[in-house]
């Protein structure tokens, strides 16, 4: 009976790492700000409609505040004016926080290499996945979200914290 | 067994190798270089005319020395008892097989801007029609009058300033921009384009009083190329920050600009220490945007 | 008794409801508004210095992410105002295709408006609803010219390439489709209680001041203008279509909405047109490899969905670069009716007022 029972406890009882549970809790609810930019915003739309349905991922509820998201799609070109704005809300953010820079004009600036285009957004805020394309297909952004999201699963607190940790001695 | 005979593989030398990954020359880049239009593209019938005269008269001159050319080499070579050279044959222009008909500056014949030429008389400088469009330059001074004939008179009666913009040319003397305004006609479906050349530091009036519209669009041409409109309600950059240095569409301007999209925003909490230090900065005349000679 | 106190907020740039990065600056009394002022330049690009500084070919590229919703209406414009300026015929063939990708063009970025529209004041189906329709749009954009939304279709003096083949067919196959789906938006929403409270009444400009002001489109429609430049000043294939110019009276947010749906099924038709006399030939002019300009300046207007989209464009002798370009765009126009629309209305009717101009912040900062 002993061993019976051992075997319905194997069944039920899954032995795992805490930050395993959390990584994957993470990685499977990500909600990101609507922060739609320019055009690659439209793409992001299409890729939270019907055809694409970003909802699959756990990532279709947008948020329109930044204090309940935790990722932040750069969708667009980042201007001198637009740029304290977004370092505002990335600041907002709870953490964990990530970032997917979408577009070439969020990667590096893209076509416009003029006086008022950042070029870049990673000169405002650190990236986590850039997406090339002018704009990306839907499908793009949705491989790009699940390299991020890759990414979160085998990300762990202690790296995550160690710069802080050092610091603090 | 003899040993198969391996025919020698000539030497080729291999291509050098660049010395270092490819670097794109950013300071040699076409964005970063600043061109100065050494000409005036400023339409006008009376420069065109003047041109076509001068490129006849040219063409003229040429003919005429060709054919003394050709008397001399004639009475040389018969002086020589050599053949005599070939007569010349006047040149005619190549025709080009393509579909385009450029459009030149014509005489105008619209009743439009014979109307304004009637009412305005000496104020207008210039009208003529090109690519089927209606031009008609105008005194500085006077615009705002213009636009109320134009807004008020039933014969022309023009209701909606569709665009108004401003050109920049730096080598222009006289004038450094063309302010263009394009009024459309809906009830007589006619477009017209009032023109007027000012100086730098000019203050043409404000078209707001009569074209409300024009708000923001003299807006812009103040943030754009730097021209302000007297009695204007609001004279303030409109797509730039208020703190934005020179004016972006001036051909003086580099297309990357001075150096101000070059932030270093990540470690600072929202751009705060560099706005305050900025300031500091300013008031005490130290310009910092200013780019690093490179 | 009571203290009378004005509040001040603001409005975006980050908002869901501003459709990019508008900001209104707003002064309440209450919740009636009292003064508004739409502050822009988020989405500055330097449009109009690049293209200064590219060829005539080249600088269609900027064109497409100006209004990024109706790609093709500004490459249009673009080439058009370029044939103007060069004096270039373009073939008759060339003129139906466009005619026909420019009507694609605007029922997708119609069906755009009226989903974020209609989400803005609450309808989240339509929203679904508006993006399938949208999609065999884009894949007709991908057929022809190999992208979805930054299309570059045009060429100056006509297209690249003819149409692939099999478009013929799937234009059929969503014209056949089409009309039910508009009738399914409007079982959604014409008779919705909710989305005539919204609608009804809110966000009025009347026809003077909205000539006044220089707004162009179905805003001006909507207040009994019948100005559509295809029918006054007629370009590309427009002169030889049938069609109808939709007004009304109301002057409303929901007179607009009216009108765009109208417009959509006046653009169906014109798309048959398209089809059925579609005429044979080549599709490109015949052009030099490299267009040198003349001292020249052109203005010239097409009406894009948003409005009236003027190209100002001056050649310098010799040049092949455009000496001044300058883009005349519908949205900044239009913006600029917002403080009369919402002045004197209530806060929660500006999220309306700012979805019914239809807005797209790339043309209006450029
Ligand atoms: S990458 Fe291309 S599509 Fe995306 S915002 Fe920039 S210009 Fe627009």
């Amino acid at each position: 009976m002993g061993i019976n029972q051992l075997s319905t406890l194997e069944h039920i009882l899954i032995t795992t790492k805490v930050e395993k549970v959390m990584n994957w809790s993470r990685a499977t609810s990500v909600w990101p700000v609507t922060f739609g930019l320019a055009c690659c915003a439209i793409e992001m739309m299409a890729a939270g409609a019907s055809r694409f349905d970003f909802d699959r991922f756990g990532a279709g509820i947008f948020r329109a505040t930044p204090r309940q998201a935790d990722l932040m799609i750069v969708a667009g070109t980042v201007t001198y004016k637009m740029a304290p704005i977004i370092k505002t809300l990335y600041d907002q953010m709870p953490e964990p926080k990530w970032v997917i820079a979408m577009g070439s004009c969020a990667t590096a600036g893209g076509p416009f290499d003029s006086y008022h285009t950042v070029q870049g957004v990673d000169k405002v805020i650190p990236v986590d996945v850039y997406i090339p394309g002018c704009p990306p297909r839907p499908e793009s952004l949705i491989y790009g979200f699940m390299k991020l999201q890759d990414k979160i699963m085998t990300s762990s607190l202690a790296d995550r914290y160690k710069d802080i940790f050092e610091e603090v001695g | 067994m003899s040993e198969p005979v391996v025919p020698e593989t000539p030497q080729v030398p291999e291509p050098e190798a660049p010395s270092g990954p490819y670097v794109y020359d950013y300071a040699a880049s076409p964005q970063r270089q600043i061109v100065m239009p050494k000409t005036v593209p400023l339409p006008s019938l009376r420069t065109y005319q003047a041109e076509v005269k001068a490129a006849a008269e040219a063409d003229e001159a040429k003919w005429v020395k060709m054919q003394a050319d050709f008397e001399t080499a004639k009475a040389k070579a018969e002086a020589e008892g050599k053949d005599a050279p070939k007569p010349p044959v006047r040149p005619v222009p190549r025709k080009d097989d393509n579909d385009m008909k450029t459009p030149w500056p014509q005489e105008a014949k619209d009743a439009d801007l014979l109307r304004l030429q009637e009412c305005l008389g000496a104020k207008v400088e210039e009208i003529f029609e090109q690519a089927g469009e209606l031009t008609c330059q105008v005194a500085k001074e006077s615009i705002l009058e213009a636009l109320q004939l134009c807004r008020q008179d039933a014969q022309l009666n023009y209701e909606m300033l569709a665009d108004e913009t401003a050109t920049h040319y730096p080598a222009a003397t006289g004038f450094a921009f063309s302010v263009v305004y394009h009024l459309t006609s809906i009830s007589r479906r006619k477009r017209l384009r009032l023109r007027i050349l000012v100086p730098e530091g000019f203050q043409p009036e404000t078209a707001c009083a009569v074209y409300p519209g024009a708000n923001w669009m003299e807006r812009e041409i103040y943030d754009m190329l730097g021209i302000r409109f007297a009695n204007h309600p609001d004279m303030t950059r409109i797509l730039c920050p208020e703190d934005w240095e020179g004016y972006p569409l001036r051909k003086d301007y580099p297309t990357v600009g001075l150096g101000q999209r070059d932030i270093a925003f990540r470690e600072d909490r929202g751009g705060m220490l560099e706005r305050i230090a900025l300031q500091k900065a300013g008031q005490l005349g130290i310009n910092l945007k200013q780019p690093k000679a490179d | 008794m009571f203290k009378n106190e004005e509040m001040e907020i603001n409005l975006g740039p980050q908002h869901p409801s501003t459709h990019g990065v508008l900001r209104v600056k707003l002064r309440l009394d209450g919740e009636t508004i009292t003064h508004c002022r739409p502050m822009i330049g988020y989405l500055h690009r330097g449009v109009e210095k690049i293209c200064e500084n590219q060829t005539f070919f080249q600088g269609q590229v900027w064109t497409d992410r100006m209004d990024y919703c109706s790609a093709v209406a500004n490459n249009l414009g673009w080439a058009e105002a370029n044939e103007k300026l060069f004096g270039i015929t373009v073939p008759r063939r060339a003129q139906y295709i466009r005619t026909m990708l420019n009507e694609f063009n605007r029922l997708a970025s119609h069906l755009i408006w009226l989903a974020t529209h209609a989400l803005d004041i609450g309808a989240m189906t339509v929203f679904l609803y508006a993006f399938r329709e949208r999609e065999d749009i884009l894949d007709m954009n991908e057929a022809f010219c190999g992208s979805r939304l930054t299309t570059t279709a045009f060429r100056i003096g006509g297209l690249r390439e003819d149409l692939p083949p099999g478009f013929e067919k799937m234009v059929q196959k969503f014209l056949a489709k089409f009309p039910s789906c508009l009738e399914e938006y409007e079982n959604l929403l014409n008779e919705n209680r909710i989305w005539k409270k919204r609608t009804i009444g809110v966000a009025k400009l009347g026809a003077e001041d909205a000539i006044a002001m220089g707004v162009t489109g179905p805003v001006l429609r909507a207040a009994g203008v019948p100005y559509d430049i295809r029918k006054a000043f007629p370009y590309a294939a427009y002169a030889e279509m049938d069609f109808e110019v939709p007004t009304r009276t109301e002057a409303d947010t929901y007179a607009r909405y009216l009108v765009r749906m109208d417009e959509m099924r006046q653009s169906a038709r014109i798309i048959q047109q398209c089809m059925d006399g579609m005429p044979e030939g080549p599709v490109m002019a015949k052009l030099p490899k490299i267009l040198k300009a003349e001292v020249n300046e052109v203005y010239h207007a097409t009406e894009a969905p948003k409005g009236e989209i003027g190209y100002y464009l001056v050649g310098e002798k010799g040049s092949s670069n455009p000496y001044r370009f300058h883009v005349r765009a519908p949205g900044f126009i239009n913006l600029q009716s917002l403080p009369k629309m919402a002045e004197g209305g209530l806060i929660a009717d500006i999220v309306a007022a700012i979805g019914t101009l239809d807005i797209v912040l790339g043309e209006i900062d450029r």
